[in-house]
């Protein structure tokens, strides 16, 4: 978890560096459109981000790239054609210059030829020139005069033609200016566009990594989940496993265990009849032992002479050995009273006691064959 | 296989038990408080015969104890004198625990030796044996002797046959007149010698701790007087006649004082006298009250008196120094004529209940207190040197008489036969 944190961390570290950077592309695009790539080249890790799905990268780079050159060739398209036209309002401006200048020409020799008529004219008309000079020169005058004017009206219509042109010039320059203009608003909203569409890309391209890295967390996590689910449900089934060995194990040992148990049961059962026909046996013998014990505990009560002033702490353990048939063989002292007195009274009252009467079955009289004796005094 | 083999052990085991078990072991409480089968061998005699039948004197004296119970003689399967001569199996037979042979010889008729043997019959083995030489005249205190030493062995206790006792008889004589003696008896009653004779009452005779001085209230002078005499010598010297009374001496246990009752200050009160100075101590002081019948602690310390400066006659403790007394007997209205056993432990009084006297004796650490006898007459109660009986004056057939009973009250003995006047025992201390 630690380290999706960290990438994740990473990735939105990532895309706020590309916010950032595409914020940046944004500001400088406007002032350096040149400088967008070397700007926006050197940093790896929008390579890296949109190497995540390159393809889909390129498809669009390749979309955008088409886009671009639509419009490239459309306004290339249109760029030439008002290059025709500018070309067509040039060729028609110099066509009338030529004009204007053929006119002039055919003017001037038209001026020439009537000089020399006139010259001719004058000469043979010399007196009549002269007076029809005057009327000419009047005329002359006059024709000048109107030439003059009609000069002057060409020239005026030339200038307000020139003025025209000069206007159509300055339209079309106008024109340019404003086309150029168009075309530089074009390019830069062609540029913005592109930076648009750039960003759009990025931001698809960081989306799509940010949808992707999610998508990757989340997968990550799905798989990782999947891997818990794996692991869970290995383990599950491991445990499973183990329980079911488990079980066997114990179903088995249980079996084994029965049957041990039965075949234990049947040994046992062997050994309780055994046993119990022991135990009875044994009972028998205690019952036969307690009568015979009381018998000489009576008996011996009767012959013994506890000495009047034993004081009531006393005790004699003594060990007896019987002979068949119940004569007291031997009368140990095993723990003293610390008294002779009382001892010695004690084991006077055993020897006095013999013989003991001892019983006739063997198991039993077997017990008396060595017992103790305690004395005291009360 | 360890597992199988240790089941098959286990069961191995099982089988075992009654060999296993610890030994059988059977318990005898109480037994039997009868007197103990001795069998006493009548001496052999050789040569010159004896004047005295010791073996009786043995014979009587243990029986009279109450401890021993002699096979009669016609019971003794045989007769040996000496141990060669001894089948323990036929003593056995008879379940006599003690088996009792002696010898006993004179050339002379005069001097006599003898022996005697004292055996465990189940063991086989002799418990002790003496050999003695007397005169004529010893052959009676050597049985009681021989019989303190059977006694002693058997019981673990002094014997006490070998004591004397004192006491006062009194006699009307055929002019009418009363005569008084302090007489003196071994301890079976027997032997009575006479000390002090005198036509004027005798009382409270009490043993120095020597056994060889009485002291005694002699009446002879027409007033209580304490005499202190030598048993030997019969020397005797007034050691208290005041005005007043002068009575109830007894003995501390040096022997250097004596505790009395005197009124020479008008009302009777215990004092100490010592005997050496003739220095008085003057023990209680109660002007309302007869404080008498004083006798010491062994230990000396105290002295246990009669009062009846509660109204009636009890016991009190006093220090032997003086001081506060402090009541000691508590059951019914009449305890007088205290004792105290040698051990210290035990109080014996006359215990007084409707109007008849009886032996008692009190626990002094529990204060239980026993009665002892059941004649009511009983007075003057006096503790064996032992402490195992209790020698006192009862009335018989109208005439006075020794008696004893032992502190547990199972054995009762007469000691003297009737006829006279017997009063005031005092069992004289064991023999130094």
């Amino acid at each position: 978890m630690k380290h999706s944190i960290v990438q994740t961390f990473l990735a939105g570290g990532a895309s706020t560096v590309l916010h950032v950077l595409l914020f940046l592309l944004l500001i400088f695009s406007f002032d350096m459109p040149t400088e967008i790539r070397q700007f926006g080249q050197p940093e790896v890790e929008i390579v890296q981000a949109t190497v995540m799905d390159e393809e889909l990268v390129l498809e669009e780079m390749a979309r955008l790239q088409e886009a671009e050159d639509s419009k490239r060739a459309a306004e290339e398209e249109r760029q030439q054609k008002l290059d025709e036209q500018l070309e067509k309002s040039q060729q028609e401006l110099a066509r009338q210059e030529q004009e204007l200048l053929d006119m002039q020409e055919r003017a001037k020799l038209e001026a020439e030829k009537r000089k020399q008529e006139a010259e001719q004219e004058q000469q043979r008309l010399k007196q009549e020139a002269e007076k029809e000079q005057q009327r000419l020169k009047e005329l002359e005058q006059q024709r000048v005069e109107q030439e003059e004017a009609r000069k002057q009206a060409e020239l005026e219509r030339q200038k307000a033609e020139e003025a025209k042109q000069q206007a159509e010039a300055e339209r079309k320059a106008a024109e340019e200016a404003k086309q150029k203009a168009e075309a530089e608003r074009l390019a830069a909203e062609k540029a913005r566009e592109e930076a648009e569409a750039k960003r759009k890309a990025e931001e698809e391209a960081r989306r799509k990594a940010e949808e992707e890295a999610k998508r990757q967390a989340e997968e990550e996590a799905k798989r990782k989940a999947e891997e818990e689910a794996k692991r869970k449900a290995e383990e599950e089934a491991k445990r499973k496993a183990e329980e079911e060995a488990k079980r066997k194990a114990a179903e088995e040992a249980k079996r084994k265990a029965e049957e041990d148990a039965r075949r234990q049961a049947e040994a046992d059962l062997q050994r309780q009849l055994e046993a119990e026909q022991a135990e009875r046996e044994g009972r028998r013998v205690r019952g036969v032992v307690d009568e015979y014990s009381q018998i000489i505990q009576q008996r011996v009560k009767r012959f013994w002479n506890k000495p009047a002033n034993a004081d009531r702490g006393l005790e004699v353990t003594l060990r007896i050995r019987t002979l068949p048939g119940g004569d007291v063989g031997e009368v140990t002292i095993v723990k003293s009273s610390g008294n002779a007195i009382f001892d010695r009274s004690a084991e006077s009252a055993v020897y006095k006691s013999s013989p003991l009467p001892l019983p006739s079955d063997a198991k039993a009289a077997a017990e008396f064959k060595s017992f103790n004796f305690v004395f005291r005094p009360e | 296989m360890i597992k199988k083999w240790l089941l098959k052990l286990g069961f191995v085991l099982a089988l075992l038990p009654l060999q296993a078990q610890a030994l059988l072991t059977i318990e005898i409480t109480g037994g039997s408080d009868a007197a103990l089968p001795i069998a006493i061998v009548p001496f052999g005699s050789e040569g010159l015969k004896a004047p005295e039948d010791i073996t009786k004197i043995i014979r009587n004296d243990l029986e009279s104890s109450g401890r021993f119970a002699p096979l009669d003689e016609q019971d003794l399967v045989s007769r040996p004198s000496e141990q060669s001569q001894v089948n323990f199996a036929d003593w056995r037979l008879l379940r006599s625990e003690g088996l009792v042979i002696g010898k006993i010889s004179s050339q002379d008729g005069e001097n006599f030796q003898v022996q005697f043997q004292l055996f465990d019959v189940y063991r086989g083995q002799q418990l002790a044996g003496k050999r003695y030489q007397v005169p004529a005249s010893g052959l009676r205190a050597l049985g009681h002797q021989i019989a303190d030493l059977i006694y002693e062995t058997l019981t673990g206790e002094k014997g006490i046959f070998s004591t004397r006792l004192a006491f006062v008889t009194q006699v009307t004589a055929g002019d009418g007149k009363k005569r008084f003696a302090l007489q003196i008896s071994d301890a079976d009653g027997a032997n009575p010698r006479t000390v002090l004779q005198s036509t004027q009452p005798i009382m409270s005779p009490a043993w120095a701790p020597d056994g060889n001085q009485l002291a005694y209230v002699s009446f002879e002078n027409g007033k209580s007087e304490v005499y202190v005499q030598q048993l030997q010598s019969g020397q005797r010297k007034s050691v208290a006649s005041f005005e007043g009374i002068n009575s109830a001496p007894s003995w501390s246990p040096d022997g250097r004082k004596l505790a009395l009752t005197l009124s020479r200050n008008g009302n009777p009160e215990v004092y100490v006298l010592e005997l050496a100075s003739g220095d008085l101590i003057r023990v209680t002081n109660n002007a309302q009250a007869i404080d008498t019948e004083a006798v010491w602690s062994p230990d000396s310390k105290d002295i246990y008196f009669t009062s009846d400066r509660g109204g009636r006659p009890q016991i009190y403790r006093v220090s032997a120094n003086g001081g506060r007394a402090e009541r000691v007997s508590f059951e019914g209205n009449y305890n007088a004529s205290p004792d105290i056993s040698p051990d210290g432990r035990k109080l014996t009084m006359v215990h007084g209940a409707n109007g008849r006297f009886y032996i008692a004796v009190q626990d002094l650490k529990t204060g239980a207190m026993q009665v002892l006898t059941e004649s009511g007459r009983a007075e003057s109660p006096s503790f064996a040197p032992n402490g195992q009986m209790i020698l006192y004056a009862t009335e018989q057939k109208g005439s006075g008489v020794l008696a004893a009973v032992s502190v547990d009250g199972r054995i009762h003995q007469r000691l003297s036969e009737s006829g006279i006047v017997v009063r005031e025992p005092a069992w004289s201390p064991l023999k130094k």
